[in-house]
């Protein structure tokens, strides 16, 4: 079909699970073979690429944060990023930098997670404070594994900050744990 | 080189034709059209199956190299099963690519005059700086599902099972994400 409108365009969720191989056998073919023929499908199709291509590069270059799971720690590694760890016991404090050549920075906030349904984590700077509500966390875990932007931390001058974990529920706020992080630029 | 109505264009189907029907001589235009038609799809698949940009590129050529091989030699009876004949190929190759075989620099060698493919547009630049705006802007949960997602190739349940989720609670944060984030990117219409 190279007409110039597609009659029956791929939904958007659909050509997302496709990418990504979860769609049944069946359901894949079907896709395969409409984007093979369909030139408006293939462009959505190569927006969402394009999109994914974009997400990735801009954390492998340190530009967001993200809280992440010990697997996919391993991933990074795997894909060639040096990654420095900071695995930190609840109150405890540590020493901390980030240098030039460093990809990545990885706090490991050991924690005990099994009876929260919802955790905050807020940043206590010298300057204020951050909250991130609602972060993601396997409860299981016992820990959680917070990867701040690199570029920004690349940049940051000496300075001592605080994560709390705050677990969350109709009853209101429960601190779990605090950390102490004393940063040195290299 | 057959001549047409430069306002009536050709489907995939009748290029595939005049392919065929120039035989033994050569239809340049009708090739550098389908050729640059189909690139794009053909390296998506690629992408898709091999996740590997270079490894794309190379199917792409190889797969088109082929198709064009097969319509000259009048090898595709059916030309409105055209996608149906180039997945074919392109399973043929991406199996070819797994087991470390390569038919490229051979068929390069005999076909090497064939046009060679505009950019796709995933090649083009997106504005990275703006993407690392928008991301911020997401909910953590949306912003770790999509990283972990498109930086590692995570499918939907292992990131559930990797970050205390549901299956479809992680594809409804994905889902929602990615619009968000076509929409902060200004990425053209909403979606179906």
């Amino acid at each position: 079909m190279s007409s110039p409108i597609c009659i029956a365009p791929i939904p958007y969720a659909a050509l997302v699970e496709y990418w990504f191989g979860e769609l049944p056998q069946n359901e894949d073919e079907r896709i395969e073979v409409h984007l093979l023929d369909c030139a408006q499908c293939s462009e959505r199709l190569g927006d969402l690429v394009k999109l994914g291509a974009g997400i990735s590069s801009v954390f492998r270059n340190g530009g967001v944060r993200a809280v992440i799971s010990p697997s996919f720690l391993q991933a990074m590694k795997r894909e060639g990023l040096r990654v420095r760890e900071y695995r930190v016991a609840p109150g405890g404090s540590v020493n901390c930098t980030i240098s030039a050549a460093d990809d990545a920075v990885v706090s490991r906030l050991q924690a005990t997670l099994e009876d929260a349904t919802r955790v905050d984590l807020v940043h206590l700077y010298e300057q204020g404070e951050s909250r991130l509500p609602d972060i993601p966390f396997e409860p299981a875990a016992g820990e959680v594994l917070f990867c701040p932007s690199a570029a920004s931390l690349k940049k940051s001058p000496a300075h001592t900050a605080t994560i709390r974990l705050l677990a969350v529920d109709e009853t209101g706020e429960h601190p779990i744990a605090e950390y102490t992080f004393v940063h040195t630029p290299s | 080189m057959h001549t047409r109505e430069p306002d009536q264009p050709l489907d995939d189907a009748a290029l595939a034709q005049a392919i065929a029907a120039a035989a033994p001589r050569v239809d340049t235009a009708a090739e550098a059209e389908l050729y640059r038609r189909l690139a794009p799809r053909v390296r998506h698949y690629g992408l898709r199956h091999l996740r590997d940009a270079h490894a794309a590129e190379d199917l792409m050529q190889q797969v088109l190299l082929m198709t064009l091989e097969r319509l000259r030699a009048g090898r595709l009876r059916q030309p409105e099963k055209l996608a149906s004949f180039v997945l074919g190929m392109s399973r043929m190759v991406v199996l070819e690519a797994r087991r470390g075989t390569a038919r490229r620099e051979g068929l390069l060698r005999t076909y090497g005059d064939v046009p060679e493919a505009v950019d796709p547009p995933e090649q083009r630049d997106l504005d990275e700086a703006k993407l690392s705006s928008c991301l911020e802007w997401l909910p953590e949960r949306e912003r770790s599902v999509l990283v972990m997602g498109f930086f590692a190739d995570k499918p939907a349940d292992t990131i559930a099972r990797e970050l205390g989720l549901t299956l479809v609670n992680t594809r409804v944060i994905r889902h929602r994400a990615l619009l968000k984030l076509r929409e902060c990117m200004n990425m053209d219409d909403t979606p179906p």
